[in-house]
């Protein structure tokens, strides 16, 4: 692996990342879903009952929700396997886990099982899952392709991949506002209600260096998966990558 | 877009009971239409369907079709008489094209409707509206919060569903 990589616009020494990306999620657990509604708008729950839609789980299935945060993924996911399935949330940090919990305890959501893990170490055996899940939570894994290819190797064969994640709009007029909205309102928003500006300044950096959708499609089926596709939501804003191990 | 009703359609029959796919299973079948947009994989696995534009991995069985011969045996044409005309191509095992064109018939979603509509992308013409709505108000701001709604995906909302769910 390369000695450095990238912090949101800075280069990190590659052991570092991961302790910086933790030190942001330290920092914004406790207001990461009143800050989710208001930067998107709300929208980030249609993003995600879209990409809940796009899984096909059924009931009995199993499901690792990676990097899941707060759980919004893993309340719905639990409803569709019903007490015959199986839900993992997982995340690295501990603090967006205990914020998971309640979050789930507050839905009134039992039964979901939380794992402490590394997206590029995940501690299952092969075909394991239907389906795994990252949610805005590829970009601030160090080694991407790393952690890919672990998701392909927990999924079983017919398993889906779900990742959600910031991407590319290929619309001016939609990137111009979207840039000035994200590096000028979004880490001042984030200095007003979570106290934290620089943690939104790198959230919005992060999202720049991410891959756009046909890179992210590329390191897919490198990973392994059999088929990859992606579809744009709000006019590439956000893109759902949907692989299908074969 | 349309393929995702499509996969939601075919699932949701699926998840009632009212399809077996125990002989798809495990299968790939191609279906492309020759005059739309609509060149798609169907991935039988696990008894559920994935319907993907990833049509780069060769199927077991590829069917291809004019849209016009793609309604006719969706409104019961038998597909053997299709084939005979030389209507129908398919290039594999007949009786597993057959299985999927049983299931498509099955669908409880407006094909017609959806296929007159084949636009790509709902949300690229959202987008494109809301494009267009940055060069004629005077308050990109609130043209912006008012497309908003509309900006981002409503699946559920799709009106190519006929009273699904409902
Ligand atoms: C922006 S939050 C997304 C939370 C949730 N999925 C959602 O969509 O609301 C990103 C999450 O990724 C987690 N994360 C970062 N690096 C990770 C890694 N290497 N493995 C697992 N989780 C990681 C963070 O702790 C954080 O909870």
């Amino acid at each position: 692996m390369d000695k450095t990589t990238h912090f949101g616009f800075k280069d990190v020494d590659t052991d570092d990342k991961q302790g910086l990306v933790r030190g942001v999620f330290d920092s914004v657990a406790s207001k990461y879903d009143l800050m989710n509604d208001v930067l998107s708008f709300g929208a980030h729950r249609l993003w995600k009952r879209y990409t809940i839609a796009s899984s096909n789980v059924k009931a009995g299935d199993k499901v690792l929700d990676i990097a899941g945060g707060t759980g919004d993924l893993a309340i719905e996911f639990r409803k569709k396997v019903g007490d015959s399935g199986q839900v993992v949330l997982s995340d690295i940090n501990a603090a967006m886990l205990g914020e998971g919990r309640k979050n789930l305890i507050n839905n009134g959501v039992f039964g979901v099982e939380f794992v402490q893990l590394n997206a590029q170490r995940i501690p299952f055996a092969d075909n394991t899952f239907d389906c795994v899940s990252i949610a805005f939570g590829l970009r601030n894994v160090t080694d991407k392709d790393q952690a890919l290819a672990e998701m392909w190797r927990i999924l079983k064969p017919g398993g889906c991949l779900l990742i959600l994640e910031f991407s590319k709009t290929d619309s001016e007029l939609l990137k111009k506002f979207y840039d000035f909205y994200s590096f000028n309102v979004m880490p001042k928003l984030g200095g007003i209600i979570a106290d934290d500006e620089e943690s939104y300044q790198y959230l919005a950096e992060s999202i720049r260096k991410h891959p756009d959708q046909e890179t992210l499609k590329s390191m897919v089926l490198n990973a392994g998966f059999g088929f990859c596709e992606y579809h744009n939501l709000s006019g590439g804003i956000v893109a759902l990558h949907k692989g299908i191990k074969t | 877009m349309q393929h995702f009703v499509l996969e939601q359609a075919l699932n949701y029959l699926i998840d009632q009971g009212n399809a077996d796919l125990s002989a798809l299973n495990g299968k790939t079948l191609h279906f492309a239409l020759e005059d739309l947009p609509l060149n798609v994989n169907f991935v039988c696995t696990n008894n559920r369907i994935f319907v993907t534009t990833d049509t780069s991995i060769g199927a077991d069985v590829d069917i291809k079709l004019k849209s016009s011969v793609f309604l006719a045996l969706l409104q019961g044409e038998d597909l053997t008489e299709l084939l005979r005309q030389d209507k129908i191509v398919i290039h594999g095992d007949v009786k597993t094209a057959q299985l999927l064109v049983d299931l498509l018939q099955q669908l409880d979603i407006d094909l017609e409707e959806a296929l007159s509509k084949y636009t790509g992308d709902i949300i690229a013409h959202q987008v494109g509206k809301l494009a267009k709505n940055f060069k004629t108000s005077d308050n990109p701001l609130e043209a912006l919060k008012n497309e908003l709604t509309t900006l981002l995906v409503a699946p559920s909302k799709s009106s190519l569903f006929k009273n699904k769910g409902s």
